[in-house]
């Protein structure tokens, strides 16, 4: 067929940036396995130790994880109620809440000094073995944040079930068990193994988390392992090593979770009627949605609160905290905007390309920085401008940037590739029978058409940055430093004030990023036309 | 006049292949019928550009047709539905028809004229997410006025219309397609719009084309 209509240009420049983001990959590989073979010397890692332990946390966040997902959506999708929108979006912020930011809350609560342990002494005189350290505590961070981000996913399954579906079972007179077993269940069922990948992957590849809460050694995963050998150990070639196990399972794990059903970026909302279940279930459902609320709101709030009446004028009078500020913004400023441009070109590139193979190959080199997790690139772009001779100080911001944007880009290109297919799907015999040039199908039709999309992708790909700890870790130095690694460091140096107030004021910034980007860009892509 | 001589195309997989030969003449409207899945819609693509036939021939006044892609065709395109980006303006809509590089003063007068022609002065600004079935299928037909091309390709248009509004649109298109001298082909599978608009009728069986 000859719907699409001919993009040469497009198809060509999406092909040359293709080529240059593969060699790259090429290029990162090149410098780890070079230093894999000139490194000397024994390496005193626990390769299998570590690969149990971070397999472990991962099949069990992803368990738990979406079980959690599940029940929230379930509830959140029969409940209506003032403020149900805010909760959603609550939910939906999970994906960019930075992970050190959960971990410090989680601690805060459930930690030694925590609430729960000072309850526990005021009231009864004794406290508990503080869970937020260890596999305990790992989990419950990664189940905070994770659980939230199924259930964000699932309830758009659930709210997208047509509603004469729900008529028809509505008149049946269907029980909640049988409602969830024929209607809810077989809705979410074919988005679970796909989402519980993308679960594993977090989990698998988490940095930040482990970092704060792994406890020491016989918690840690291959990503931090990888950090710790290549800042404290100065092992490189068990660095090399752990890296490429990450690389190797991160690699099976996408090529399993790409057999199964996409897990779709968004759904059309149907109008749903108003059943509501039986008043027992419905008291179960207001549990399950309030104590989820809570684990995830409740540590976010109490950064908040600790973070806005503790440190914050000490940290504010602070120039390294402005510094790091300035830093932060500009790099996630950049590397969301390179991001847009490099998801714009490939997105564009792929929706004009007819061909199945031609749209794999223009996705292939982008996705698969999924499987190369944020210290693993980190540690190539280290190695590889070691390689060239160019001081790793000079090559800091750059590096930063890049690689922060190139671990946005999947995300990035699955937000702006399906809006921009549904349209050509849908007008492409039009468009192409019009004769429009490219420029005028992108400023007239694609362009307004993906004004939210563009600025949902540019608050995650700014998100993700500012709240990076892993590509920082490697780079950063005194003089260089984000937001996050000043948190880490203030933690390490037991400034724990300071380091409350830079969570409040990251977590401010991520929500105020990720809530205002997406309006402010469809405001400015409609604009003209209102 | 145009003209199909004997355009073969199968798809895939498909066994006996179609094949087509038709004339429509310029002020007429020429409609098509036949089953669901009878290939009336690929015959449309067939003529659009949208795909291309194993073999045949296909002209307007003696000018070839097969090697031109449905942007350069001389052709205009009017679906059951998707007719109108729904984001943009009536006016918008209608502007797409304009040539490149037309005179944005010179364009806006010809878009209301053109909206005028089919009913529509006074909806220039109106987003066409907030307009009428008919009045959607109204703007496509000024779009397809400021395109110019003299073949007009309907595909099941008022299918989507109430009674009221098919009945005005089809006259519209049955006005228009004389004043404007083009060569129309409809298809429908509705009797009373062929009734009413067609002054030749195909009908598709067994994958060819025959004068009903």
């Amino acid at each position: 067929m000859l719907t699409l209509p001919r993009r040469p240009l497009r198809i060509a420049t999406a092909t040359g940036l293709t080529l240059i983001i593969a060699a790259l990959i090429v290029a990162v590989l090149w410098a780890i396995l070079d230093a894999a073979t000139g490194a000397s010397g024994g390496s005193r890692v626990d390769l299998a130790h570590l690969l149990r332990m971070t397999a472990l946390q991962a099949g069990l966040t992803m368990v738990l994880s979406l079980g959690v997902g599940v029940a929230v959506a379930w509830a959140l999708n029969r409940l209506r109620f003032f403020g149900r929108d805010l909760v959603v979006g609550l939910f939906a912020a999970a994906i960019v809440t930075p992970g050190m930011v959960v971990a410090f809350g989680l601690l805060s609560i459930w930690g030694r000094n925590g609430w729960i342990n000072q309850a526990a002494q005021s009231l009864f005189g004794f406290s508990f073995d503080s869970p937020a350290y260890g596999l305990s505590g790992i989990l419950i961070a990664h189940v905070v944040l994770d659980g939230a981000f199924a259930a964000r996913i699932l309830l758009a399954r659930l709210d997208a079930i047509a509603q004469s579906r729900l008529k028809v079972g509505q008149s049946l007179g269907l029980g909640a068990v049988q409602r969830f077993r024929l209607i809810d269940w077989p809705a979410m069922r074919g988005s679970l193994p796909g989402l519980g990948a993308i679960i594993f992957l977090l989990a698998f590849t988490s940095f930040p988390i482990v970092l704060l809460l792994g406890g020491g050694p016989a918690n840690q995963t291959l990503e931090v392992a990888i950090y710790t050998a290549v800042r404290l150990d100065f092992d490189l070639a068990g660095a090399v090593r752990l890296a490429l196990t990450q690389i190797a399972v991160c690699s099976v794990v996408i090529l399993i979770a790409s057999a199964f059903t996409p897990v779709p970026s968004a759904l059309s909302r149907s109008a749903q009627p108003n059943w509501r279940d039986a008043r027992p279930v419905r008291a179960v459902q207001w549990l399950v949605l309030v104590l989820a609320t809570l684990g995830f709101a409740l540590p976010l709030l109490n950064v908040l609160y600790e973070g806005l009446a503790g440190g914050l004028f000490r940290v504010l009078e602070q120039a390294s905290f402005w510094r790091a500020t300035a830093t932060s913004v500009i790099i996630g400023a950049s590397s969301a905007a390179l991001t847009l441009a490099l998801a714009l070109v490939l997105a564009l590139g792929r929706s004009a390309t007819a061909q199945r193979v031609g749209r794999t190959l223009l996705g292939v080199p982008a996705y698969a920085y999924l499987a190369v997790p944020a210290v693993v690139l980190s540690l190539g772009f280290f190695l590889l401008v070691r390689a060239l001779g160019v001081p790793s100080g000079a090559a800091a911001p750059v590096v930063v940037v890049i690689a922060n944007s190139l671990l946005s880009l999947p995300f990035a290109m699955a937000t702006l590739g399906p809006p921009l297919d549904a349209v050509l799907r849908s007008r492409g015999k039009l468009i192409r029978s019009l004769g429009l040039s490219g420029w005028q199908q992108f400023t007239a039709i694609e362009y307004p058409l993906l004004g939210r999309d563009i600025g949902l992708m540019l608050a995650l790909a700014f998100c993700f940055s500012l709240g990076d700890l892993g590509v920082i870790a490697l780079f950063g130095t005194q003089d260089f430093q984000t937001l996050p690694l000043m948190m880490y460091r203030a933690l390490g140096s037991y400034r724990s004030n300071d380091a409350a107030a830079i969570a409040a004021l990251l977590l401010i910034f991520t929500i105020a990023a990720f809530v205002g980007l997406p309006r402010l860009i469809e405001r400015i892509a409609h604009a003209p036309r209102r | 006049m145009l003209r199909a001589d004997d355009l073969v195309f199968a798809y895939p997989g498909q066994g006996e292949p179609y094949r087509f030969t038709l004339e429509a003449m310029p002020g007429t409207v020429t409609a098509i019928s036949g089953a669901s899945g009878s290939g009336k819609s690929t015959l449309l693509d067939l003529l659009a550009g949208f795909i291309r036939p194993t073999s045949g021939s296909l002209s307007l006044d003696g000018v070839g047709l097969l090697s031109l892609p449905p942007e350069t065709r001389p052709v205009s395109l009017l679906l059951q539905a998707d007719n109108l980006f729904e984001h943009l303006s009536a006016a918008e809509n209608a502007a797409l028809g304009l040539p490149r590089g037309t005179p944005k003063a010179d364009g806006k007068a010809r878009v209301a004229t053109a909206l005028a022609e089919v009913g529509l002065s006074g909806f220039e600004d109106r987003i066409a997410s907030n307009l009428s079935g008919g009045q959607k299928q109204r703007v496509a037909l000024a779009r397809t006025l400021l395109r110019d091309r003299p073949v007009l390709l309907l595909d099941e248009p008022f299918s989507a219309l109430d009674d009221e509004t098919r009945k005005t649109t089809r006259e519209l298109v049955g006005d228009l397609t004389r004043r404007h001298g083009w060569h129309t082909v409809l298809v429908s599978h509705h009797a009373d719009d062929i009734a009413a608009l067609a002054e030749a009728h195909y009908r598709i069986v067994d994958g060819r084309l025959e004068r009903a």
